[in-house]
């Protein structure tokens, strides 16, 4: 009792710590709340061109024309040269089509005739240009068939009416998982962060040399008292677990947290909770004092969440760095997040890949506890 | 009375260095024994061996009739230790760390709160209980430290230099606790190189040095090893060089020494030293203005024994 008592004393001493990481977390959260608003709605675009026609309103001509006022919208008024190559340049126009004279008669003469083309940057402008090419490209193919110009457009408006179905399989909305698969990731850095730091400190109070000796020539014995503070480090990550678990209720929306998403988010973070407090453990194996230990915290929460991936989504990584950071459990953790993120179903092979970085964390807290037991028995015989 | 402690042919090496070479003695049922000698003398390495903080190479060690070891938590429990180092959680209170090294041995929350108050009495720090130990003067600290050590009430009590770098003032409040707890019935061992400490407290001293006990006893029978009797100090304004060598032919006289008008004069033992010394003034008519006489000091006893300075 008189252990656990000063146990949670000294974690209230180290209140504004716990809360200053917290509020780092609910910022985060709020603003990624805030940015992660998209859509999985689609809405066809049609490019602004302008076409010269220096042909005439007949045959394939005609039917090319008419093709691209379906497809685009097509622009008039730009006589002035520098004035279309403004609109180009602010892509007010994405495209321009300059349909030389004798094009319709030479096409069916089979004679190839080119239609000089001018373009902006920009995805519009792609996408102008391959619709152009789509209705070139079959024209080609009936261009040395020997066909009049009504067979001719009659077979190519037939060829470009024909189009490959496309079935949406997904409709999981992964950008309504983004947010909460968001807040756990940057969770990463403040569960390390508010685990490390208090338990770090609390372990080196409790370990400093005049404290140890007092406490072991105490009538507790200090298997005891290492089972209480174990018990209490315990209880106060979990305690961290769950408040984080309430913000992130806030942050990324009841209704996910307490879907099959919400479950494996919470389930991971716990885990990750266990690992983050058997670090703590090894570290105040290892370091003592609270400038020792600020030090240590900020190499390990910083270094794996800028090498993990909690700063910077893990696409954005180079591959060596993601290759470094495999030797770390935040890795496993960031990764799960964005695992159940793009989840489509709950069976266990959909699952399996967030179950097998669940048991990595879970193999790294064995590690952690076992090289921390064989240090401090290390200790023991040296004093 | 019984015995309390038992240390029969202790010994303790790290590596070649022997630090504690074949000690053997016992603390009697409520005397103050003083462990005293100078840094390095084994004072602090028998007292954790004592403890059952270090392991030890030979001898054995019985506390209450019973043999002390790292499991003994019913020996334990009726011991109290105030170490070198001042061992308190910066994170606590003043009242907060008595409580949390009282509640090591006492359960009961009434008794402890009364124990715990006791305790902040007896040094002095009732008024500073609500502070942290960073608000507290370096006296101050000392005297949380022992609170720390003695709130439980033990039977029987370790001080190890409680008052090493301590004011003046902190160091008398603290000398008085340290009464007040014999007074209580505490069997109390202390460890320090100030000698004026050990010739006010302690009902019986060790001397240590390199490891070994190279005297025992209470003050008087310490002071009895030492051949000189007295030390006379007089403040004389004059003194010619025949007057000067004249005083070494006073009886038991062994040391003379004259400087900036003090005159110091050491006899060894024997009677009326100091009357033949006024007799000497008086036949020589040397003015002097004031004479007093010391007797020796255990830093003397320590001296003859060893060829040098308790705080060497």
């Amino acid at each position: 009792m008189t252990v656990s008592k000063a146990f949670w004393k000294i974690v209230l001493k180290n209140i504004s710590t716990i809360i200053m990481y917290t509020v780092i977390l609910v910022s985060f959260g709020t603003v990624s709340a805030q940015s992660s608003t998209t859509t999985v709605e689609f809405e066809a675009v049609e490019p602004s061109i302008v076409v010269f026609n220096h042909d005439g309103e007949e045959g394939i001509t005609k039917n090319l024309i008419e093709y691209l006022d379906k497809n685009a919208e097509i622009k008039t008024g730009f006589s002035d040269d520098d004035k279309l190559k403004d609109a180009l340049f602010y892509e007010e126009v994405v495209l321009v089509v300059d349909i030389p004279e004798n094009y319709s008669k030479d096409y069916l003469a089979g004679k190839n005739p080119e239609i000089l083309t001018r373009s902006s940057a920009g995805y519009r402008a792609e996408l102008a240009k391959v619709m152009l090419r789509r209705y070139l490209s079959v024209a080609q193919s009936y261009s040395t068939l020997g066909l009049d110009a009504s067979e001719t457009t009659e077979k190519i408006n037939a060829a470009l009416e024909s189009s490959a179905k496309v079935e949406v399989l997904s409709k999981v909305d992964s950008s309504k998982y983004a947010k909460a698969s968001a807040y756990f990731s940057f969770a990463n850095y403040a569960i390390l962060a508010c685990v490390i730091t208090i338990i770090c400190l609390i372990m080196s109070s409790f370990n400093r040399m005049e404290i140890r000796k007092r406490n072991l020539v105490s009538s507790v014995a200090i298997s005891k008292m290492n089972r209480i503070l174990l018990r209490n480090s315990c209880l106060y990550a979990f305690g961290v677990w769950l408040m984080y678990m309430i913000f992130g209720y806030f942050m990324a929306g009841g209704d996910i947290l307490f879907s099959n998403y919400g479950i494996l988010f919470a389930v991971n973070s716990f885990i990750f909770c266990i690992v983050a407090t058997t670090i703590a453990y090894l570290i105040s194996q290892l370091v003592q004092g609270r400038n020792a230990v600020n030090g240590i915290m900020n190499v390990v929460a910083l270094g794996s969440s800028f090498l993990c991936g909690s700063f910077v989504p893990l696409e954005f990584l180079p591959e060596s760095v993601k290759f470094i950071a495999h030797a770390l459990p935040s890795f496993y953790y960031i990764d799960s997040n964005y695992k159940i993120q793009a989840l489509e179903g709950f069976s266990l092979d959909e699952i399996a890949p967030v179950l097998i970085n669940m048991g990595i964390m879970l193999g790294f807290a064995i590690l952690f506890v076992i090289l921390a037991n064989i240090i401090a028995k290390k200790k023991q015989r040296v004093a | 009375m019984k015995n309390v402690i038992e240390v029969k042919h202790l010994s303790k090496s790290y590596k070649s260095h022997k630090a504690v070479d074949d000690l053997s003695f016992e603390v009697k049922e409520g005397e103050i024994l003083g462990l005293l000698g100078p840094n390095g003398s084994g004072k602090t390495t028998t007292m954790n061996c004592i403890l059952a903080l270090l392991k030890y190479n030979e001898g054995e060690i019985k506390i209450f009739g019973k043999e002390m070891s790292p499991s003994a938590y019913d020996i334990k429990s009726k011991i109290g230790v105030v170490f070198q180092d001042v061992a308190v959680f910066d994170e606590l209170t003043v009242y907060g760390n008595i409580d949390y090294f009282c509640g090591l041995y006492i359960q009961d929350k009434t008794v402890r709160a009364e124990y715990v108050e006791d305790a902040l009495k007896l040094v002095g720090l009732t008024e500073n209980k609500n502070q942290y130990p960073k608000q507290l003067s370096g006296g101050l600290l000392r005297r949380l430290n022992i609170a720390c050590g003695i709130a439980h009430k033990p039977k029987l009590i370790f001080l190890d230099e409680p008052t090493v770098a301590v004011d003046p003032q902190s160091r008398n409040n603290i000398l008085e606790g340290i009464k007040k707890l014999r007074d209580g019935g505490a069997t109390i061992i202390y460890t320090t190189h100030y000698m004026e400490e050990v010739e006010i407290l302690c009902d019986r001293v060790i001397i240590l040095d390199k490891g070994k006990i190279i005297a025992s006893g209470t003050n008087d029978e310490l002071k009895a090893l030492a051949k000189i009797e007295e030390k006379v100090t007089i403040e004389v304004s004059e003194l010619s060089p025949s007057q000067l060598s004249g005083f070494e032919s006073i009886k038991n006289v062994s040391e003379v020494s004259y400087d900036n008008g003090v005159m110091k004069v050491v006899f060894n033992k024997g009677k009326n030293n100091l009357a033949d010394m006024v007799d000497y003034l008086k036949d020589n008519k040397i003015q002097y203005s004031k004479i007093f006489a010391e007797r020796p000091t255990l830093n003397d006893v320590f001296l003859e024994l060893t060829g040098k300075e308790l705080r060497d």
